[in-house]
């Protein structure tokens, strides 16, 4: 089951995707951004879900893996496979709701049932049906692998193994994971889903972009300043120590940890319910979880669809070229008192209410411009010439966008030379 | 991670005010989910209750459509919470929000919405809502209401229509308001800057 007939000469991304800048063409031309549905999406590791939505046998939760519906299921022997949600007999997409528990999912059309692996158990009145072997017809499995908890996985017909392809990204994973308390966390039931009319890209762009916020979030920044809180978002990003790295296969660190020795909580503002929620943790002594409600300071983006900031999972969902859904997932931390996640649920708003709204309004305004056929390129040069670390890694201040530049390099090299995708 | 108000410890030995914070913020929270999970079996609604519910669920649609925000704050109780849950099930301590407010968040929330370098508002939507379907019965703080609202929002060059239905609870001879859960469907399918709902 490979992929067949991917036109190879989509475009000569050596040309679109220059050292310096890039053309607008990977924002705005429909028959790449097809392209990329394969050659980026199905090719990459991406993430599908975390093993704490689906604790059960039988728990399940759908999503895309870019514009292909996939399932991701626990199955009977406690394994999590991940299922192209797409019947075998005439393609119907078997499960609809977004998660539940089945011991089977039965195909709506015409009864096809698959056990939660996917294995075909039974064809309705099989005796006119000339299928001798149901396991020619199970549902198409994808290359799946977990990194403590995080469910990735992948269409490509031979992926280099998960823990390679993170290669240095695990260092900021495990700070983001190992700062709860067993270094146990989990993930909310049901996302925020915000919608922009722009390119998926736009939001990757944005991800491990330090300059924006002193423009784009200029409103975040001194809202509230009667009460006398400073963001660091408003201090001259690059003068501070926080740093930005950009890493091999695409993936991105902002360490903001260095420019706010005092710690993240002391720079929130102050969120419904903050202080008698605060006040219990502090009279049960535990006032040094307190930074725990807020983001780990740690921005991580896996390219090409998971992107950590502040204490959610935003998963980047291509919908077409010029339309992405964000996925916005809230992480919790079970293994801590309950005022934690309390106070997330009304921390991780805040941003979303007051600075998301702008970046939104940016990328729109941006694949409005990008519209313009007489101005081709966006420059991308800001930082250059890139200071890269004997391990590979290219760090720098983090108004520098040499992540930009190296992320879209690997994309680059993705779409020019295609690889085999295949269901297993 | 699953709350209750039961399930929180009284207050200890000492019988002391932090201990009984949490208890207040998680009782305030079982009021919002009870309020919203307990809609859809209520009796037939006390028409002049209704009526009189209406005019305060209409002038609060005409303040937000022109842009009065100011006016709109000053009709909030102290106690005030503004819920926009994900879907009719959630519940404010378990669940991700678009957004609970409480008063102070409130009235930064419109300083926001006039801050000329908020991008999301800037230019700001235009809306206008229609409300229909009233209903409004006695509760145990106040009139409780519900009714539906179509919100049409236009802003730069786009154009969107979400249906939606709002509970509130109005307090005092001046109906204020205590509390308003907008429940907006569209919200689990993705919207486009959903800034401009209040």
């Amino acid at each position: 089951m490979t992929a067949a007939n991917i036109d190879p000469v989509v475009a000569d991304f050596g040309e679109l995707v220059q050292p310096h800048r890039v053309h607008r063409r990977i924002y705005t031309d429909p028959a790449i951004f097809e392209a990329e549905m394969t050659r980026v999406f199905a090719a990459s590791w991406c993430y599908v879900g975390h093993e704490s939505e689906i604790p059960d046998p039988g728990d399940y939760r759908t999503t895309t893996l870019g514009l292909r519906p996939v399932l991701m299921t626990r199955s009977r022997d406690g394994d999590v496979n991940v299922l192209l949600n797409r019947c075998a007999h005439r393609g119907t997409v078997l499960a609809a709701e977004s998660s539940g528990c089945a011991k089977r999912f039965v195909c709506p059309y015409h009864g096809w049932t698959y056990t939660p692996d996917g294995q075909l158990v039974a064809i309705p009145f099989p005796s006119d049906h000339p299928v001798e072997d149901y396991s020619t017809l199970s549902l198409g499995r994808l290359a799946t692998a977990t990194y403590r908890g995080f469910v990735f996985a992948t269409l490509n017909a031979d992926p280099e193994p998960l823990d390679c392809w993170l290669g240095e990204a695990v260092e900021a994973f495990d700070i983001i994971i190992d700062r709860h308390p067993g270094g146990e966390l989990a993930v909310m039931g049901s996302p925020q889903l915000l919608e922009f009319a722009g390119n998926w890209k736009l939001s990757w762009d944005n991800a491990a972009d330090g300059l924006h916020a002193t423009f784009a979030h200029h409103s975040y920044n001194t809202l509230g300043s009667t009460v006398d809180v400073e963001t660091v978002l408003a201090r001259d990003p690059g003068s501070t120590p926080m740093v930005s790295k950009a890493l091999r296969n695409g993936h991105m660190v902002v360490d903001q940890r260095p420019g706010i020795p005092q710690g993240p909580w002391a720079t929130m503002r102050d969120v419904p319910f903050r202080e008698p929620l605060e006040s219990a943790l502090v009279d049960a002594g535990a006032t040094e979880l307190l930074d725990l409600a807020t983001g780990s300071m740690v921005n991580l983006s896996l390219f090409p669809n998971l992107i950590f900031v502040g204490n959610q999972l935003l998963v980047v969902e291509p919908v077409a070229v010029d339309r992405t859904r964000l996925n916005l997932w809230l992480t919790s931390a079970p293994g801590a008192p309950p005022e934690i996640d309390l106070l997330r649920l009304r921390v991780d708003e805040d941003f979303v209410n007051f600075g998301t709204p702008d970046d939104l309004d940016m990328f729109e305004r941006v694949q409005r411009g990008l519209s313009v056929p007489e101005m081709e390129w966006i420059d991308m040069s800001r930082g250059l010439p890139d200071d890269r670390a004997t391990d590979g890694t290219i760090r720098g201040p983090i108004t520098s966008e040499a992540p930009q530049r190296r992320y879209l390099a690997h994309y680059a090299g993705l779409m020019t030379a295609p690889a085999a995708t295949r269901a297993r | 991670m699953t709350v209750a108000a039961a399930d929180v410890p009284g207050p200890g030995p000492s019988g002391s005010a932090a201990a009984d914070a949490p208890a207040a913020v998680l009782a305030r929270y079982e009021e919002l989910a009870e309020l919203l999970s307990g809609m859809d079996g209520r009796p037939l609604a006390d028409p002049d209750l209704s009526a009189t519910a209406a005019a305060a669920l209409a002038h609060e649609a005409r303040l937000l459509d022109a842009g009065r925000f100011e006016d709109w704050l000053d009709g909030w109780t102290d106690d005030a919470v503004l819920w926009v849950p994900l879907s009719d099930r959630a519940h404010p301590g378990n669940d991700q929000s678009l957004l609970l407010d409480d008063h102070r968040r409130l009235a930064e929330r419109i300083e926001w919405r006039c801050d000329p370098s908020a991008w999301g508002q800037q230019p700001p939507s235009r809306t206008t809502r229609v409300v229909g379907s009233v209903e409004a019965w006695d509760g145990p703080r106040g009139v409780v209401t519900r009714s539906t609202v179509l919100i049409d929002e236009h802003r730069h060059n786009r154009h969107q229509q979400l249906a939606a239905y709002q509970i509130h609870e109005l307090v005092g001879d001046d109906l204020r308001r205590r509390t308003k859960i907008l429940v907006v469907p569209a919200l689990a399918t993705g919207v486009r800057n959903p800034s401009f709902l209040l």
